[in-house]
């Protein structure tokens, strides 16, 4: 019995030359299938691992209540002073509480790619902010100068945007600026802003002594409980408050979700039509050996052999184009640069990233067209009618 | 029988992979309509723009306000007709997931500058005569079920009132609507006055202007003078084309357009593949009949017409019924995304394109086998066994 299988087995697969053309074109649209599908998945990952890795649970998050993002947040000067003697907020050596009272500003840049403008987020933030962000360093150039006009972008908008280069001037408004360093957090969304001093972007933006967002160390991720009652009990707080990495999976979800809900049908339907000629294929290698399956059970090899001969064969083509197809992505778009606009209003920069989950949905969605597309095909095969042996 | 009825003949011979290939084509044409539709829609912004339409918005971003003194100074420009101002309220219904577009605007100039949006006559007087009238777009009221006479309180995720509360009472006293399916009508809008006296904050500041020219080629020299109007001041603007507008606005979120063609890319030589080898192997299976067929006198040229408008056909048939599939799936759908996409439908230009291509693509694939059938010579056809 395995034998017979294994021998029919060989015979379908040596004769996949024979039909070249046919295989081929089955073997390359299952392979576009799976091309497509690891497409939207690469850019889907790519946006989220940008967004979760950002963030840690040691930091916290506070916004005006119901406000949701820091674009439509307001605090004041006195809420960051409640907050500095607030428990559960860390302190450095020196004794000087982790927190930094942010605000931003959304100016135009413009977007290399397409040479239309887009918003960035020019950032005022205090000194404790580089501490507040893991991996926080400069890779070029120096710090700004608090007080003055000059800026530090992140490496990702250095990548996607032109105008911000080291040592630059740049206009935003009737203000001119200097870009004196490029910095990195390792590909987190704050790559995708622009840094300075707080106190120039609230004097420059007549923004008063007001934040829209309050970033504190915690001494443990525990104490937000702590920070969190105490703000409760507080009149003067109205705050929604969130450990960063919870904040960040909450503005990631929409775009990531829009990305699949357009790729998955779309893959789906895809996959439908590649089936139909994957199907269209195993018929044909059917048909074309007619004669020779009808012989092999003539002379007494069984019909569940030339149906598994034949399923393999369908197999082995839709794996062989599943795995052309993750390779081809592989090399086409992992790690490629892209930007959209995030939950933030602003631009967020993010890589592709082709993960080896999303090959191995891939290559399983190449070999389900494979089986589906073999097994009407194979019972045929299996049905062969011996007197089909005399077809001319 | 004519050469019609043997093309069909041939077509059908093999049922099964005719109708294979059939279900391919149509898949591809179905991804083709409804992503050519989407985008037809998603970029309309661009189309529904009136050429002599500008807006001005603050130079550093369009989401800095600017004072609103600027707008009687725009109004003073020579070439103007036209101005109105808007400002982002940020409004939602209830919950802050139940988000609806809602602009504070001047009523009477708004109305003015689009004047695509249409109402009856008492619901415009009411709109511009009553502060804290909502005039909601047709799709939104038909989305919550608000009609004209409901009280509603929309809340700000932006804005307070001194009093410290972010909700503003409104009467639903008109509903707007636009002949044109693409003008979108899915938001709100509602007097700018109402809104301004009541903000704790930012007083006295608007969003952007809207404006219309005398005529679409003063568009330049008018921009250019109202952004003079305001350099060297805090709040420089940029003016630009509505249409420009929209589409620098549609480019931030990625290059969409590239996305789809490639998708529609893949799914045209997915079928490209199919459909051509398959068309070649079953001309080579026919090699013989051919032969027969010269044999009794058919000339190469009527041969070579019918292999070929055998694969036209076949590709037409896939491709109509993939277009009607997706304007099906579009005609399906309009009502439940209009709040995301209004005005979902299938545009003329779509199908056309889709037809185009379905012939395009028979021509391609029907054209090797074509050639191969008209070369076909008496003797080795049938001397092949």
């Amino acid at each position: 019995m395995f034998d017979q299988i294994a021998a029919v087995t060989l015979i379908n697969l040596r004769s996949i030359p024979q039909r070249a053309l046919l295989s081929g074109a089955t073997v390359f649209s299952i392979a576009l299938v799976v091309m497509v599908l690891l497409g939207f998945l690469a850019m889907s990952n790519g946006f989220r691992q940008t967004m979760q890795g950002t963030g840690s649970t040691d930091v916290a998050v506070m916004l005006r209540t119901g406000s949701q993002t820091e674009l439509n947040s307001g605090l004041s000067s006195e809420q960051v002073r409640l907050i500095e003697e607030a428990p559960g907020i860390a302190r450095d050596a020196a004794g000087t509480p982790i927190v930094s009272g942010e605000l931003y500003v959304i100016v135009d840049g413009l977007k290399r790619a397409s040479q239309t403008e887009a918003n960035l987020p020019l950032r005022g933030v205090g000194p404790a902010a580089q501490t507040l962000r893991q991996g926080f360093a400069i890779v070029e150039g120096r710090a700004y100068e608090p007080g003055t006009n000059e800026l530090i972008v992140g490496e990702g908008i250095i990548r996607e945007f032109s105008g911000f280069d080291l040592g630059q001037t740049v206009r935003l408004g009737s203000n001119e600026w200097v870009v004196v360093g490029v910095f990195s957090t390792g590909g987190t969304v704050f790559d995708s802003e622009i840094w300075t001093d707080l106190t120039v972007i609230q004097n420059l933006y007549q923004r008063g002594t007001g934040v829209q967002s309050i970033r504190a160390r915690l001494t443990s991720p525990e104490a937000i409980e702590e920070l969190s009652t105490y703000a409760e009990n507080e009149p003067r707080l109205n705050l929604d408050i969130q450990n960063e990495v919870d904040y960040f999976a909450g503005q990631a979800g929409g775009t990531s979700d829009l990305i699949m809900i357009l790729g998955v049908p779309l893959s789906i339907a895809m996959a439908i039509g590649a089936l139909a000629g994957a199907w269209n294929a195993m018929y044909s290698s059917v048909d074309t050996r007619m004669r020779e399956i009808a012989t092999l059970r003539a002379i007494g090899f069984s019909g569940f052999a030339a149906a598994f001969g034949t399923m393999v064969e369908s197999l082995v083509l839709a794996g062989l184009g599943g795995l052309i197809g993750a390779v081809a992505v592989f090399l086409l778009f992992n790690g490629v640069s892209a930007s959209t606009l995030g939950s933030g209003f602003t631009q967020v920069v993010f890589s592709f990233a082709v993960t080896p989950m999303s090959v191995l949905v891939g290559v399983g969605l190449a070999l389900m067209v494979g089986l589906l597309g073999g097994i009407i095909p194979a019972i045929r095969a299996a049905t062969v009618p011996l007197l089909a042996v005399h077809r001319s | 029988m004519n050469d019609f009825t043997l093309i069909r003949k041939n077509l059908f011979r093999k049922k099964m992979r005719a109708g294979l290939l059939i279900f391919s084509i149509m898949i591809a044409f179905l991804i083709f309509g409804v992503l050519g539709a989407f985008y037809s829609v998603w970029t309309s912004g661009t189309s529904t723009a009136a050429d002599n339409r500008l807006v001005t918005v603050n130079r550093i971003n369009f989401t800095v306000s600017m004072p609103f003194a600027y707008w009687g100074r725009v109004e003073g420009v020579e070439g103007v007709t036209n101005v109105s101002h808007a400002s982002w309220f940020g409004g939602y219904y209830q919950d802050p997931a139940n988000f609806i577009q809602t602009f504070a605007v001047d009523p009477e100039s708004y109305l003015a500058v689009y004047p695509e949006l249409t109402m009856p006559d008492e619901q415009r007087a009411a709109f511009i005569n009553t502060r804290d009238c909502l005039l909601v777009g047709a799709d939104l009221a038909t989305q919550y079920e608000w009609s004209v006479g409901d009280r509603i309180p929309l809340l700000s995720n932006i804005w307070q009132k001194q009093d410290g509360s972010a909700s503003w009472d409104f009467e639903i006293c008109a509903i707007f609507d636009a002949e044109d399916e693409k003008v979108p009508a899915n938001y709100a809008i509602f007097q700018y006055d109402y809104y301004n006296e009541a903000l704790a904050f930012n007083r006295d500041n608007i969003g952007w202007m809207v404006l219309t020219t005398a005529d679409a080629s003063l568009n330049e020299s008018v921009g250019r003078e109202i952004d003079a109007l305001f350099a060297n001041s805090p709040a420089e603007t940029e003016t630009s084309t509505e249409a420009a507008f929209n589409e620098a606005f549609i480019a931030q979120m990625g290059n969409v357009a590239m996305i789809l063609l490639f998708v529609v890319g893949a799914a045209f030589m997915t079928i490209l593949m199919i459909v051509g080898t398959t068309m070649v192997m079953a001309i080579n299976e026919r090699t013989k009949e051919i032969g027969v067929m010269k044999t009794l006198g058919f000339p190469a040229p009527r041969i070579f017409r019918m292999v070929l408008i055998e694969s036209i056909l076949l590709s037409l048939v896939g491709g109509l019924l993939g277009l009607g599939l997706a304007s099906l799936l579009i005609a399906g759908s309009a009502a439940a995304i209009a709040g995301f996409l209004p005005g979902f439908s299938m545009p003329p230009s779509v199908m056309l394109i889709g037809v185009g291509l379905a012939l395009a693509l028979g021509f391609i694939t029907g054209i090797i086998p074509a050639i191969n059938a008209q070369r076909v010579t008496i003797v080795t056809a049938l001397g092949k066994l």
